[in-house]
């Protein structure tokens, strides 16, 4: 099946084939192309919605993720034994909140997107940042995936963590 | 909920006018058994009431409610029923209007001028040399899942303000024609009956989805059943998000449709009601 794009906004207009071919090369960057992994873009309401269910926040952000696989270690891939095991699981995308901070720093959307999902996709991995050592490690996978990516691409992405320091 | 509710209402309360009336208003069917399948005309009343027949009615029959309650020029039928079924529908036809949020069309964003032809309607646009023409029908464009959320409302008991409105969300199909090309591309699309799920675990699709797509001849009203036919069940998603970017390049993306839905409820409604009339008038006989 591999990524299962789905837009449930209309406050964005998204380009789903471009944000497809982004996230596939983040997949191939990070060896994950076996695995399936659902992208599911909302708004603002709709993020915030999710927010509070799950973690008690009731305010919009720019990211959810939903892991298939809850305990991994982070960097180490699931060794699934079926079929249907072979998920990493969703990520929300807040395209809307995504959108606002775009405008406010002048940066393009798509890129934006792509940064936010890599940070999705390293959390669907086991990447934690509770901890400083966590952090750390997560930022340094992030980093080395955004690097990949500008060289593969040519687009000069910065790590979301490097960007903002709280919690996403 | 309440339409939903007053339709199934509506047929009961049909039902029950034919049962009850036949026996109080026309006596005549109790005698013989040929009766039965005659038809009811004017002279037919006028046997009840002064006619040579008069005499064979049994007493019981012979009261001062033998007449039919409403008469008017048609030469029909005209029962207690009729007259409860178009009291009925003069109360739904008032709470109907009632809730039409507007007498006038939700108008569409985009450049989209509007077409009608009974329920089916016709939105076209130009858009850089491309023809776009997007047609639905509004008959049977609410999701038949709605009774039972309606049910499902009803029973934790929240009030009507609460209900969830009835929403027209019919297939739809969009047919690109550029100006050299001797065919169309056309796109058979729908709202996912999911589209209105909660955030809790359930599969979220998107807004509107293609299901088909093929090429058809310009104009065509007939559906070329020969074309290949490109489904997309089993389609690269790849190839799917492409065809999805094409149409909103088009102008048909989520924004489209959601005012599309937001029309064809308001049409929906509208011709609910332009149907009750017809059918208080026509029961009426007025």
């Amino acid at each position: 099946m591999g990524v299962v794009i789905r837009n449930l906004q209309k406050v964005v207009p998204l380009r789903r084939s471009r944000l497809r071919k982004d996230v596939d090369t983040l997949r191939h960057i990070l060896g994950i192309q076996k695995f399936d992994l659902g992208i599911i873009c909302v708004d603002n309401h709709k993020i915030q919605q999710i927010n509070n269910i799950y973690r008690k926040k009731n305010v919009p952000t720019d990211i959810l993720s939903f892991p298939f696989y809850e305990d991994l270690r982070p960097g180490k891939l699931p060794c699934p034994l079926h079929r249907d095991e072979l998920n990493l699981g969703d990520i929300f995308l807040g395209v809307e909140f995504v959108m606002k901070q775009c405008r406010e720093e002048s940066v393009d959307l798509h890129g934006a997107l792509t940064v936010v999902t890599a940070h999705g996709i390293c959390h669907l991995l086991g990447y934690r940042h509770e901890t400083d050592e966590e952090w750390a490690e997560m930022l340094q996978r992030e980093s080395y995936i955004l690097s990949e990516f500008s060289r593969l691409t040519g687009q000069q992405l910065e790590s979301l963590m490097k960007r903002c320091g709280e919690e996403t | 909920m309440l339409k939903s509710f007053v339709r199934v209402a509506g047929a009961a309360a049909r039902l029950s006018s034919v049962s009850r009336a036949l026996p109080i208003n026309c006596p005549t069917l109790c005698a013989p058994s040929s009766a039965t399948i005659r038809p009811f005309t004017r002279s037919l009343w006028m046997l009840n009431n002064n006619g040579a027949s008069s005499g064979y009615r049994p007493k019981l029959f012979s009261s001062k409610v033998l007449g039919p309650s409403v008469s008017c020029g048609c030469e029909g039928l005209h029962t207690e029923g009729d007259k409860a079924f178009g009291d009925f529908l003069s109360d739904e036809i008032k709470e109907e209007k009632v809730i039409q949020k507007n007498k006038s069309l939700p108008k569409m964003t985009g450049g989209w001028e509007v077409g009608m032809n009974g329920t089916e309607v016709k939105l076209t646009k130009h858009a850089s040399g491309d023809k776009i023409t997007v047609t639905f029908n509004v008959n049977n464009s609410i999701p038949p899942n709605f009774e039972e959320e309606a049910v499902e409302q009803g029973q934790s008991q929240k009030s009507a303000e609460e209900e969830p409105e009835i929403v027209s969300t019919p297939n739809f199909v969009v047919e690109v024609t550029k100006q050299a090309a001797k065919h169309s591309l056309v796109f058979d699309c729908h709202f996912p009956e999911d589209e209105v799920s909660n955030a809790e675990g359930e599969e979220e699709s998107d807004i509107f989805a293609i299901r088909e797509v093929s090429f058809q001849p310009e104009g065509d009203v007939d559906w070329k059943e020969t074309s290949y036919t490109l489904n997309t069940d089993s389609l690269d998603w790849a190839l799917y998000d492409h065809l999805m970017d094409f149409l909103a390049d088009r102008g048909v993306d989520n924004t489209f449709a959601d005012e599309l839905m937001e029309l064809s409820t308001a049409i929906e409604h509208q011709e609910y009601i332009k149907f009750l009339e017809d059918l208080q008038g026509f029961v009426k006989c007025n």
